[in-house]
């Protein structure tokens, strides 16, 4: 999928992937995609709330092993 | 979303903050009133341990949430405060606990149960941690 940016929560556990994904979002431009990796099962679930809640667009999501990929359109 | 903290241990400390953070992270505004064994996770020496025997156990509960992000909790509460959490001391247990206004971290308001009921009903959740 083609990204504008990549965010690498890989170690960290809730609430921070999603701290650090508010924060990148904030600085990106609205209709990026940004390409976030965790590698917390918890945000399997966290991303797509997050999304949801603040009307962010998932428009991908990839799994490689215990690797999460998610694709996310700033709006 | 609001937050009442009525317990002063670890556990109870660090709750606020992750459920705060995340919640600010999800666009919401955030108060969190800090009141009885809780007021003193407010001021500037608040440095919370695991209640009774599991006290020992608090350096390395601390190490195990540093590896996976989470800061300490003087750095977690200043992290909080940037991204618009709202901290505020119960008024009359600070009198009860001997917490004075100086001893209060920046930016922390201090508030009646009043002030807090109305913010409390204006907002769609509210959590009781103690």
């Amino acid at each position: 999928m083609q990204k504008d940016a990549t965010l690498d929560a890989k170690g960290l556990m809730c609430p921070m992937p999603i701290v650090q994904l508010a924060k990148k979002v904030k600085e990106m431009k609205s209709g990026q995609v940004l390409e976030l990796l965790a590698d917390d099962v918890g945000a399997k679930e966290d991303v797509p709330a997050w999304c949801s809640r603040t009307g962010n667009q998932l428009v991908g999501t990839e799994t490689e092993g215990t690797l999460l990929k998610f694709y996310i359109r700033t709006k | 979303m609001c937050m009442v903290v009525s317990e002063g241990t670890f556990d109870k400390a660090m709750m606020p903050l992750i459920m705060g953070q995340t919640a600010a992270a999800m666009g919401t505004e955030v108060h969190v009133f800090y009141t009885f064994f809780g007021t003193k996770l407010v001021t500037k020496k608040a440095n919370p341990k695991l209640p009774g025997m599991m006290r020992l156990f608090t350096g390395m509960f601390r190490n195990r949430m540093h590896k996976v992000g989470i800061p300490g909790y003087q750095e977690f509460v200043k992290q909080c405060q940037e991204m618009g959490v709202n901290f505020y001391a119960c008024t009359t247990t600070m009198g009860l606990m001997g917490v004075k206004n100086e001893d209060l971290l920046p930016g922390v308001k201090i508030l009646g149960a009043a002030a807090f009921l109305k913010l409390a009903s204006e907002s769609q959740t509210t959590l009781f941690i103690g």
